[in-house]
């Protein structure tokens, strides 16, 4: 096929306009993903990782502007698509499990129709092939037929959220977007639909976007991770570096708020202070205020990119390699 | 369902019974009574007074009298109208009531939607003339002095335009001879208008459900088919112009009443909608790829309907006191100008009669939009 890689983001960038001024929720995102893989995305609440996933299937909210940057899915720029083509794109090529898995099924149709609805939009297939196609879809995520007629508000949490995954999956989209899918579970569940959906996804060899404030579970899910703090990318690696020889002071001491990750102690205290407000960025280096390692100069100008091979953040003052 | 079905006519049974006591207490409050009317009548003497009184038992004690009104609601009189002596309630209720209740249906039916069409489409494109221009148009309309717009209206259309008959239910000079009466043609007419709405509803649910394609097509065929057979089965009983003569004295109230109240559903309905906007469904079906007139019409103001349905409830309060001010206006012979005309001529019997069929059409009306809510919405089940 193509030498593009099934995604790659160039310097994108999005506001919102709020009553208190311009918020950058995303600034300058550079990334890109192969076919196949999974990319874990990481960062406190707030610094934007909803925005960027939204960006990427321009569903932003209307107060939100992309001001610039691409968004390539096999070298076809979405940004610049009219919002017919954008259309076609969606679901079809990227799908998405909400962060509130929970209220993304409408109350009023059942959940079979909802799926359907979905095939519908993306393919001229005969109703009768499309009803299979639910069945084996409710098979794959491991829901009784039975409840393929019935409305949302009679599944549980976590079969709502198998159902999300099923509808998610209707199409065969080439990536996946999960932004948070499994917050609203308890911890076992969550963990159990976790590997699932991790192994439907390599079986299919589809990528996936998976967006956690985490670190644990990105650990388990992903092969590159991106560290974000206040809408930029600061940090990106595969899991294996940027879990055993982290660069960025943050993601250390992301790191060091899940101990297990590693199973070593780290001599970090754990993330304190508030993350920034949005309206009102710190200097130089967002993170300087709550930076162990900060001087004078992390105030005042951008950080430099320190690069180890393909794995880089932005930091001044880089632990030795 | 048969269940709630059940204990809720029986709930409805109860309130209907404390209803009729009040009213009944409330309206023999008021001082005096039908021998008033006569009491400036210098002919009358103070015997014959008396003895119009003891003919109607308004010497009795009042719980008497009120003992007596219950047997005469069981055996389905109401008593006997004073004012239309020797008619009783109920006979003169039946008459009027199918009148009001017609306008009243189906200024309703196009009040709710338009208000929720409008409501639907201001929500959607927010900030644009159009949005400023429904709603202070809507609620100039909601809140406008309704016997003024009633006039207003009967000035410009039916005066200055002559399109439409200055009030009245029908044209006595075209019903002089005819073969039947008002009232039986009146009643075939509701029961045309009936069947034509259940055929219409099967059709949609029929094609929705089996979701066969060209429904909008098939849909739109099965009505003007069912139109064109009506229309044609009354042109052959050969009354059709008579027919034809009371819808023409409908339109204008109908109308009139659309216009005071569709605002209401409208502002409604569009708040309704904004709230349903924010939803995680709706951003889901944006992500599905769906078009947007389908994410509005399918999932937003689908759900977006549910407290409108709500408050229609609400809104059958504002027909009953609408009512009497409308059909007055128009001078439409129905339950308003029945209350008001009892009222005036003290009337007793009349006028509690007159409220409690209000009173019995208001909870039927109720429990149809109970009813109706269980096809809108699965989660509610009795
Ligand atoms: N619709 C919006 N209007 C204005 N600001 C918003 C909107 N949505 C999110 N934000 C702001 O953008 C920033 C990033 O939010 P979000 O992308 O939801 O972060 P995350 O998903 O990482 O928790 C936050 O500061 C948030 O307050
Ligand atoms: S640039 Fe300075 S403040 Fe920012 S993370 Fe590195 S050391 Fe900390
Ligand atoms: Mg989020």
């Amino acid at each position: 096929m193509s030498g593009y890689p099934l995604l790659a983001v160039e310097d994108l960038t999005m506001h919102y306009q709020t009553r208190a001024g311009e918020v950058c929720a995303v600034d300058g995102v550079s990334l890109s993903l192969e076919r196949g893989q999974s990319l874990g995305l990481v960062g406190e609440s707030g610094c934007g990782k909803s925005s960027l996933a939204l960006a990427l299937l321009r569903l932003q909210p209307e107060n939100a502007q992309i001001l610039r940057g691409k968004v390539l899915l096999d070298g076809v720029d979405l940004v610049s698509l009219s919002e017919e083509e954008m259309r076609t794109y969606r679901w079809n090529r990227i799908a998405m499990v909400f962060q509130s898995a929970m209220n993304a099924l409408d109350p009023v149709y059942r959940v079979g129709d909802q799926i359907i609805e979905a095939l519908e939009q993306h393919s001229n297939a005969a109703r009768q092939d499309m009803v299979d196609r639910v069945g084996e879809l409710y098979k794959l995520v491991n829901l009784s037929p039975n409840f393929i007629q019935r409305y949302p508000h009679e599944y549980s949490g976590g079969m709502k959220q198998r159902a999300i995954i099923a509808m998610a999956l209707a199409c065969e989209p080439d990536l996946i977007i999960a932004d948070e899918p499994t917050t609203a579970l308890d911890v076992i569940v969550q963990d159990h639909i976790l590997r699932e959906f991790g192994n439907i996804r390599k079986e299919l060899n589809m990528s996936m976007l998976y967006i956690s404030h985490d670190m644990a579970v990105i650990a388990e899910v992903s092969d590159v991770v991106a560290v974000m703090y206040a809408g930029k990318i600061v940090e990106y690696g595969t899991a294996e570096e940027v879990f055993n020889k982290p660069i960025h002071p943050y993601t250390r001491a992301l790191m060091s708020a899940f101990p297990s990750v590693t199973g070593e102690k780290h001599e970090l205290a754990t993330l304190g202070g508030e993350p920034p407000n949005p309206l009102d960025l710190p200097s130089g280096c967002h993170f300087h205020p709550r930076c162990p390692f900060a001087t004078d100069m992390c105030a005042e100008q951008e950080p430099p990119t320190v690069r180890r091979g393909d794995h880089w953040a932005d930091c001044w003052n880089p632990p030795e390699d | 369902m048969a269940r709630y079905l059940i204990s809720r006519t029986l709930q409805i049974l109860l309130t209907l019974f404390a209803f009729i006591c009040i009213v009944y207490f409330i309206v023999n409050a008021q001082p005096g009574d039908i021998s008033n009317v006569y009491a400036m009548n210098p002919e009358l003497p103070p015997d014959a007074r008396e003895r119009l009184q003891s003919q109607f038992g308004l010497n009795e004690p009042l719980w008497k009298q009120f003992l007596v009104y219950v047997r005469n609601v069981f055996t389905g009189s109401f008593g006997v109208s004073f004012s239309f002596y020797p008619r009783t309630v109920a006979d003169v209720i039946a008459e009027r009531l199918p009148r009001t209740v017609a306008l009243f249906f189906t200024a309703t039916v196009f009040s709710f939607y338009l208000g929720f069409l409008l409501g639907k489409i201001i929500a959607w494109k927010r900030g644009g003339w159009t949005e400023y221009a429904t709603t202070i148009g809507g609620v100039t309309l909601y809140t406008v002095f309704t016997p003024w717009f009633a006039l207003m209206m009967i000035w410009l259309f039916a005066f200055k335009a002559g399109w439409f008959p200055i009030g009245k239910f029908l044209d006595p000079v075209l019903w002089r001879d005819a073969p039947i009466e008002a009232n039986t043609l009146f009643g075939r007419m509701m029961l045309t208008a009936l069947a034509l709405s259940i055929i219409v509803f099967v059709v949609f649910v029929i094609t929705t459900r089996l979701r066969i394609g060209g429904a909008r097509l098939i849909q739109l065929g099965s009505i003007v088919v069912s139109i064109g057979i009506m229309l044609g089965a009354w042109r052959l009983t050969g009354h059709g112009h008579l027919a034809w003569d009371i819808v023409k004295h409908m339109v204008l109230p109908v109308f009139t009443l659309t216009l005071i109240s569709f605002a209401g559903t409208m502002l409604l309905t569009r708040n309704s909608m904004l709230e349903t906007m924010r939803e995680d469904f709706v951003l889901a079906a944006r992500a599905k790829g769906l078009p947007e007139k389908a994410v509005r019409d399918k999932h937003v103001a689908r759900n977006a309907l549910l407290p409108v349905v709500t408050s229609l409830v609400f809104s059958l309060a504002f027909a009953v006191d609408g009512g009497v001010i409308i059909e007055s206006v128009f001078s439409w012979p129905g339950m308003g100008q029945t209350l008001v005309s009892a009222a005036v001529a003290e009337d007793l019997p009349l006028a509690v009669g007159a409220f409690v069929f209000v009173g019995i059409f208001v909870l039927l009306a109720h429990l149809a939009v109970d009813v109706i809510y269980v096809f809108l919405d699965p989660r509610i089940r009795y």
